[in-house]
């Protein structure tokens, strides 16, 4: 157990500083040591721990500071009362307790900003997810008995006690049917639900006196989007039904498996698929797997995310590797749609005109379309260099799209400018966008952080001139 | 004229029968001795041999489903359960069994188990409490607890417990899920103190 006062002096370290009110970061540092110290309201399951840690702390201290930056030019009244509902939201942050693998993981990171890795980046994005406490046997009981009426050593031919994962807002558990088939049953925390929108409101009602500047707006609905995916998740049923579609997009030829969906054992809080056998990609790592492994399984992602991307307009935004299954006969098993983004006919075309304007290199187009991400009605709006950078990000995500043949995803050139213009345009505050940008960054930042610790190459241009040769006109 | 034995346990699970379908639509507060007398077919007064007042009645409901409870914990619980987990199945089975009677559980309940001093104590609520806690006690004594815990210790047990009754009865949740992480994390809670122990559940997920 390291003594508080390392903690503090790391902290003070590893906080941002705010050259002109805060230039040694001791203020911040004040306000974070003086809520991590406070005791939560107890009012929910979830308040069980506080900004205790390091790393949740540097997260928190990263938000803090964020949001300060925008009643920096209050005058001292205002600002000591917005300091007062800003301590008081971080607080409850922190005490999500479903949020409490992502805090940990961005904090992870962020402690090690400047000198972030590739590899550490690559470890943070593809882990980071929402997570629920974990339910002992006995509670996993009564939500069958809520949910079927009978307990699970009824309904099934054996059931595991111990979950074998974590998984979004609940927890899986192997079992088999009286028919024989493996299955994988997830279970979810009753009530989580409840607890989302409650925390959500509350951090919003916090959050309400700081809103000095534009974009308040901005911050409300990227939260009210948030919010959106992370009810989304709770609802089994729909993502039975994502599973099922997904599924019918791909034939045995593409080494792409969707795991079958057994409705009689599934409900809106228990979903019970096919258990696919298999590793995940670190236990598949450490197989020390050749090249050719390694391309085929960054070909197989590949096709199955622009798949889905195209034939459903879908963006798979959890891109945690746990959802991903290496099969021993070489097939690749993508599992759990929970947090599926669902691209809305005008969302849908937004996304392609952006994605041709770069292809055709129509820059007058290109510019139009970075604006509108950001939310500016025309390019002429934003400053040139918040335009510039934002542009350079898109380009380098359109990389792939544009060479012919092998495009290497373990390049780690590649990836590090990725993630530098990332940290360029948080570090400058370009961070207002379109609620969908959080999702599809998600998406793509994941994913590509996924192929590189594979170390995989795939003919990229080609899969998608493929997938896009299939591609649905828009769903209404 | 005296009746039978058998006579008289039909007349007693007639009478429980019919008072349950009665609060259920007219609510406790507003359902009459008179009102059960006649759609179990008997005078006021006969009744009364039976259960000297409505809320005897209602709370002999309780403490059978709580019974009832009980039977299901011991028949559910398989010997693999930490202390948590039992108690939280001990909890959830008596919960199970009192469902059918939720809607017009909380008077009854408020009447016959609350721990403010009164003039009239429910006998039943009193014998309920006691079965109660007994059950508990002897949880934590199969758990490997040698001393039964203290009167401030098994007070906070009562506390939490009447909490999550009160919750429950008024929790409008679906199959009442919002209680289930109630009982969760009061049971954590109960744990951490009689153990001392500094987790309080949920850290295994912890990097």
């Amino acid at each position: 157990m390291r003594s508080d006062k390392i903690i503090e002096t790391e902290l003070l370290e590893l906080l941002p500083k705010d050259r002109a009110n805060d230039p040694t970061g001791k203020r911040l540092a004040e306000l974070l040591a003086r809520i991590s110290m406070k005791k939560i309201p107890v009012n929910s399951f979830s308040r069980i721990w506080t900004l205790g840690s390091l790393q949740a702390r540097v997260t928190a201290g990263y938000l803090a500071y964020w949001l300060r930056s925008r009643f920096r030019n209050a005058d001292e009244k205002q600002r000591l009362k917005s300091e007062a509902h800003l301590a008081a939201a971080l607080q409850l942050f922190g005490a999500m307790g479903y949020l409490r693998g992502a805090v940990m993981k961005v904090g992870q990171m962020l402690a090690n900003l400047p000198e972030v890795v590739p590899e550490e980046f690559a470890e943070v994005l593809s882990a980071l997810h929402f997570e629920a406490p974990p339910m002992h046997f006995a509670m996993v009981r009564e939500v069958f008995l809520d949910e079927f009426g009978r307990e699970p050593e009824e309904l099934f031919a054996t059931f595991d006690r111990q979950a074998f994962a974590a998984a979004s807002l609940g927890q899986v558990h192997r079992a088999r049917l009286h028919s024989g088939e493996e299955v994988a049953v997830k279970i979810q925390y009753p009530g989580i639900a409840r607890t989302i929108k409650a925390d959500l409101r509350n951090l919003r009602l916090l959050l309400q006196p700081l809103c000095l500047t534009i974009d308040w707006q901005d911050t409300l609905a990227k939260l009210a989007d948030i919010e959106r995916m992370l009810l989304m998740e709770t609802d089994y049923t729909q993502e039975a039904m994502f599973c099922k579609l997904a599924r019918s997009a791909f034939t045995a030829a593409d080494q792409v498996v969707v795991p079958r969906i057994y409705d009689d054992y599934s409900t809106a809080r228990v979903l019970t698929a096919e258990y696919l056998p298999g590793c995940h990609i670190n236990d598949f790592l450490a197989t020390d797997p050749g090249q050719g492994e390694r391309d085929h399984f960054t070909r197989l992602l590949t096709v199955a995310t622009y798949r889905l991307y195209y034939r459903l307009h879908w963006l798979p935004a959890d891109p945690h590797p746990g959802n991903f299954i290496f099969m021993p006969d070489g097939r690749l098993g993508l599992i759990d749609f929970g947090c599926t983004l669902m691209l809305n006919d005008e969302e849908w075309i937004f996304s392609n005109v952006a994605i041709q304007a770069a292809l055709d290199r129509d820059l007058p187009g290109l510019n139009r379309s970075m604006a509108r991400a950001c939310r500016f009605d025309d390019p002429d709006d934003m400053e040139p260099d918040h335009l510039e950078v934002i542009r350079q990000g898109f380009y380098w995500f359109m990389e792939p799209w544009q060479q012919e043949g092998l495009f290497d995803f373990g390049d780690r050139d590649f990836f590090m400018r990725g993630i530098d213009n990332v940290m360029e345009a948080t570090r400058k505050g370009y961070t207002r966008s379109l609620p969908m940008t959080i999702w599809s960054n998600r998406f793509t930042f994941g994913g590509r952080a996924f192929c590189y610790k594979l170390k995989g190459r795939c003919e990229f241009r080609d899969i998608y001139l493929q997938e896009s040769a299939g591609v649905q006109p828009n769903h209404t | 004229m005296r009746i039978s034995e058998q006579a008289k346990q039909e007349n007693r699970s007639r009478i429980l029968d019919k008072a349950a379908e009665i609060f259920n639509s007219k609510g406790f507060e507003d359902s009459t001795t008179r009102d059960i007398a006649l759609a179990a077919g008997l005078a006021a007064g006969t009744l009364f041999n039976y259960f000297p007042s409505k809320e005897t009645l209602a709370m002999t409901m309780v403490s059978e489903a709580l019974v009832q409870g009980r039977e299901d914990y011991l028949r559910r619980c398989t010997g693999r359960e930490d202390l948590a987990e039992e108690l939280f199945l001990f909890v959830a089975s008596g919960l199970r069994r009192l469902r059918p009677l939720r809607p017009f559980l909380g008077p009854v309940l408020e009447r016959s188990l609350s721990p403010f001093p009164r003039k009239n104590v429910c006998h039943e609520g009193e014998t309920a409490r006691q079965e109660h806690l007994a059950a508990v006690q002897a949880i934590l004594v199969r758990q490997g607890f040698t001393e039964a815990p203290d009167y401030v210790a098994m007070t906070m047990y009562w506390s939490l417990y009447l909490g999550i009754l009160a919750f429950w009865s008024n929790d409008t949740s679906p199959n009442q899920e919002a209680s289930q992480a109630l009982i969760d994390y009061s049971i954590r809670m109960f744990v951490q103190l009689i153990t001392g122990s500094g987790a309080a559940g949920g850290d295994e997920h912890a990097e």
